[in-house]
């Protein structure tokens, strides 16, 4: 979920996915660099993100990812699953002893 | 994702590996590099960084694996990698293949070949249109004048009735054989005809290849001068002549014209050997009052059950009709049943328990084989631990490890499939070979495309089985311990010792149940050997003199030619003695009569007693050695015109007249009631039928020379089998004997010459060949059983050297350590044992119908068994404990 959220701020190549995670969790996640790659194929391999080889800001070969139309579909319904876990389960944690 | 898609990345995956793996490649190489600049900008030297940035990856290969995996197309790619490895090992190791190849082309070619046997015999549908709705119909007589008798033959009247009344069938049709004799082809030649109604080929859905089949109302009496050839006698005898239909040929001195010759296929009844099929068919034309005969059964019915209606309906409909009939006919129906057999199953229910025993028998073999290769496999992936850790230490996964160790086993057994396969070849043709005349449908045995597949599929199947156990263990592997323990010498492996002394076991249980199974069969073959068929078989010949059915237009022609057949016969040099009978002893012919006996009260047919009835010559008790036990033989005298005079067998005798004399006491057979006859000898019982018959045959032996025709009936002449006592050589008198008989009178074929010890062990070939397959199986299973039981024993001293060393040194004896290894080879042959008994057990029960003679828990096979196997197995972990008895300790602890 986190990389479709990712590439779906437009096109990018493996490093690049890697820090935009960093980037918006602000650090607070680490992800195993090398990790990141199966996870890749397993996406493109069930078509929710695309790739293209192109080239990277330092003029050198790199392959790109894209957000695909499944992808996005994809990565509503999972936001949306989300939330209504997280609000489920900040609903039960907020349950004071005298609301039971 | 649309299927298209996926299938299209998986594809690419496929094909284009090698483009994939350097894209990846590049992509991977990319990320450590851009995250390694990333660094150098954060002032970190490029070495460095760059390292930092591959620690920080992890391990590439792995990931890269993951990556492959993960678009799906990893598992033909690793097969074709794990099976290119699998051959390279193969190679490195040509001994251990050799070995596990052996074993498993042995279990699979045996496999292979009882298959193919199975396959074609019980199996392959019949050679005819729609073959599970044709089934056989047979009388079930009364039980208590046929005891144990399950099938009989059928009578016109009632066949008439049963078709006209039965609404379970598309049609019925009656059937009976007869010799017949073609002349104008050089030498007078016996033809195998079959006789049927007129529905026969319409039943059977066949159109014959030229001109037509038998149309309605072709079985009336004054149409039966036609016949339809099969394929093979219109090739050997007709030139394959395209113009045959309508041409006249001579059968019998008669002329028939030929209607139709059937395609290549065609055989009706199926015969079991190529040499046995009938060769022409005609019309069975009754005569009005042969239409009425009830009581004398002689045919065999087929019938086509209707779309829809099943055996049990059918059965059903036939209880209702035969209950209906014996009300009506009492007099001959009473207690006369009729039971529908599918057809297949009439044709090959009495070798099935044979086939199935031996398809047992070699799945046993194949499971030996497996836990062979299984063991060695086991001990190979010892030496093979450290390669394994490494793999895994690379990174490689559980599932692939054991999806490369079964890859190996699987091509093992492909390996060892595809030998086998050739050794079936050759079993098959030895099979059919023995067995061809006792085993309906084997000239159909073939290695076709379900044996293969067979083949195939039981190679698979083995190759997991023999796998599973080392790839479980191998992927089960302690790395950090494996990596530790250097070249794979370790001192402890109680885990992987017990799996291997688990498969020896099974071995032990299983080639014990085997050589058990195949010595009660050796036990029974050797009781039937002993069996005392009630006559003297050596130095006697026997031939048929095949006279047809019309060659004798009265029984005073028939006896007088055959009186001057004998005289002829016994001036020749040799002949002891000679005689002639009409059905030889173990030969399925034989006549089976109702009979009254004088002081009895009249009974209805149906309740008549009923004998075995044989015509013989004056001679034939000499010929054969058959003992007079009181009273005199047939003579010369017993002619027609003087009173009847018959012999009985003893267990006639005993059974008719328990307590009192027979000789002297009135009877009457029930087909020439106006013909009174008394008994003037009693003779020994004989094994009519065969060697194997537990029951006494009632017997009544008629002379020759009193032939009437039977009430209602026309007069048919029939053959005789000569039998001829020589001192000479039996064979060697034959062709003279043929000769004198031909000069008598040249129209008349000799033919079927055997000796009678020939006929004895034709009729026990079926069980000799059983015997013999089971016991080479079993031989097999036991060489198997001993290789496991020798590697795994050796193997284990091999690994414990410098234990023994060390007990040496401290002090012990030769005879200690010798001791210690036996004792642990012999523990697991008496658990084996164990098991194999109780298997043995549930086999030989199995096998109850197989034997004669012996029981099923014979105490004397047993313990034979179980001792010759512990001798073995004893013999096999000898060698290795020798060695570790010479272990010399300096040796051994240097060797560490």
């Amino acid at each position: 979920m986190l990389i479709l959220k990712a590439t779906s701020l437009g096109p990018l190549h493996g490093y690049g996915i890697l820090l935009r995670i960093g980037q918006i969790s602000k650090d607070r996640l680490e992800i195993q660099q090398g990790s990141l790659y199966p996870a890749l194929y397993r996406l493109e391999h069930q078509g929710w993100i695309s790739s293209e080889w192109g080239e990277s800001e330092n003029k050198r070969k790199a392959k790109y990812y894209r957000l695909t139309a499944a992808g996005k579909r994809r990565l509503q319904s999972e936001t949306e699953k989300w939330n209504r876990m997280a609000e489920m389960i900040a609903g039960i944690l907020q349950t004071t002893p005298e609301e039971v | 994702m649309r299927l298209i898609d996926r299938a299209h990345s998986w594809l690419r995956g496929i094909l284009q590996r090698s483009k994939v793996q350097n894209e990846m490649e590049t992509e991977l190489q990319f990320h450590v590099e851009a995250h390694a600049e990333e660094l150098t900008k954060g002032g970190v030297p490029r070495a460095e960084a760059l390292r930092r940035a591959r620690l920080e990856f992890g391990g590439m290969e792995g990931k890269k694996e993951e990556c492959l995996e993960a678009r799906g197309a990893s598992f033909l790619d690793n097969l074709m990698q794990d099976l290119r490895y699998g051959v390279r090992t193969m190679l490195r190791a040509p001994g251990f293949t050799a070995m596990a190849v052996l074993a498993l082309a042995l279990g699979i070619g045996a496999n292979t070949a009882i298959f193919s046997v199975v396959n074609a015999v019980l199996l392959r549908p019949l050679p005819y249109d729609q073959p599970e709705r044709l089934v056989q119909v047979w009388h079930v007589p009364p039980q208590a004048t046929f005891p144990g008798t399950a099938e009989f033959a059928v009578s016109p009247a009632n066949f008439l009735d049963w078709r006209s009344q039965a609404h379970s069938f598309e049609g019925m049709s009656a059937y009976g054989g007869g010799r017949y004799t073609l002349t104008g082809n050089g030498n007078p030649e016996t033809i195998r005809m079959i006789a049927v109604t007129d529905g026969l080929f319409s039943i059977l859905h066949v159109r014959p290849l030229l001109g037509r089949g038998f149309v309605s109302g072709e079985d009336e009496p004054g149409h039966e001068h036609e016949v339809v050839l099969s394929y093979g006698i219109w090739r050997s005898h007709f030139a394959a002549n395209p113009d045959i239909v309508g041409k006249n040929i001579t059968l019998n001195a008669q002329a028939f014209t030929v209607i139709g010759v059937m395609g290549p296929e065609f055989d009706f009844p199926i015969s079991s050997d190529p040499n046995s099929r009938t060769q022409m068919w005609k019309p069975l034309a009754w005569t009005a009052q042969e239409r009425g005969i009830r009581d004398n059964h002689n045919y065999g019915v087929v019938a086509r059950l209707k779309p829809g209606v099943s055996v049990k309906q059918a059965q059903n409909e036939m209880d209702a009709i035969s209950n209906s009939l014996a009300q009506q006919y009492p007099n001959d129906n009473k207690g006369w049943g009729a039971i529908a057999v599918p057809l297949r199953d009439d044709l090959v229910g009495d070798v099935r328990p044979a086939l199935l025993i031996l398809l047992g028998a070699v799945v046993l073999v194949l499971l030996i084989a497996c836990a062979n290769v299984a063991n060695l496999v086991l001990v190979k992936a010892l030496t093979r631990r450290k390669e394994q850790a490494v793999r895994i230490a690379l990174g490689a996964t559980r599932r692939r490890l054991l999806q490369q160790a079964l890859s190996e086993t699987v091509l093992l057994a492909f390996v060892g499939g595809a030998l086998g396969l050739v050794f079936a070849h050759y079993g098959v043709i030895l099979i059919v070979k023995f067995l061809a005349q006792r085993l309906p449908r084997s000239s159909e045995i073939t290695l076709d495309g379900w044996v293969l597949a067979f083949t195939a599929g039981i190679s698979l199947i083995a190759g997991f089985a023999a796998g599973l156990l080392p790839a479980f263990r191998a992927a089960k592997a302690d790395v950090n311990e494996a990596l530790k323990q250097g070249l794979g010498r370790a001192t402890s492996d109680s885990g992987g010792s017990r799996t291997r002394d688990m498969l020896v076991i099974s071995e032990v249980a299983l080639s014990l149940m085997l050589l058990i199974g195949a010595g009660l069969l050796i036990r029974s073959l050797w009781m039937l050997h002993k069996v005392n068929p009630g006559f003297q078989p050596d130095h006697v010949v026997t031939m048929e003199i095949s006279v047809s059915n019309s060659k004798f237009s009265d029984p005073v022609q028939q006896v007088e030619y055959f009186d001057r057949v004998l005289e002829r016969v016994r001036t020749l040099p040799g002949v002891q003695s000679a005689g002639l009978i009409d059905s030889l002893p173990l030969t399925d012919d034989g006549s089976i009569q109702p009979i009254l006996v004088e002081g009895r009260p009249p009974a209805p047919m149906a309740d008549l007693p009923e004998v075995d009835v044989r015509s013989i010559s004056p001679g034939y008790l000499s010929a054969m050695h058959l003992p007079l036990l009181s009273g005199r033989e047939i003579d010369d005298t017993d002619v027609a015109g003087r009173p009847g005079a018959v012999l009985i067998s003893d267990s006639m005798a005993k059974l008719f007249w328990p307590n009192e004399d027979a000789i002297g006491k009135r009877l009457t057979l029930y087909f020439y009631p106006d013909q009174p006859r008394v008994v003037v000898g009693v003779v020994g019982d004989v094994k009519l039928y065969a060697v194997n018959e537990t029951q006494r045959k009632a017997t009544l032996y008629l002379p020759l020379a009193q032939l009437s025709v039977p009430k209602g009936e026309a007069f048919h002449s029939f053959g005789m089998n000569l039998a001829v006592r020589t001192n000479m050589a039996p064979l060697s008198m034959a062709a003279t004997a043929g000769q004198a008989i031909h000069e008598v009178d040249p129209e008349i074929p000799v033919q079927n010459i055997r000796t009678m010890e020939d006929m004895i062990s034709a009729s026990l070939s079926p069980e000799r060949f059983t015997m013999l397959l089971l016991g080479a199986f079993a031989g097999l299973a036991l060489l198997l059983a001993v290789v496991g039981i020798y590697s795994v024993t050796s193997y284990s001293v091999s690994r414990r050297t410098n234990e023994m060393g060390i007990r040496v040194a401290l002090g012990a004896s030769r005879t200690d350590v010798l001791m210690l290894v036996f004792r642990h080879g012999m523990m697991l042959a008496l658990i084996g044992s164990a098991i194999g008994i109780a298997g043995a057990l549930l086999l030989s029960r199995v096998m109850r119908s197989q034997l004669f003679g012996v029981q099923p828990t014979d105490p004397a096979t047993f313990v034979t068994g179980v001792c010759g196997l512990m001798v073995v197995v004893l013999a096999a972990s000898y060698i290795p404990a020798r060695r570790a008895m010479r272990v010399d300790p300096m040796v051994a602890l240097r060797y560490e």
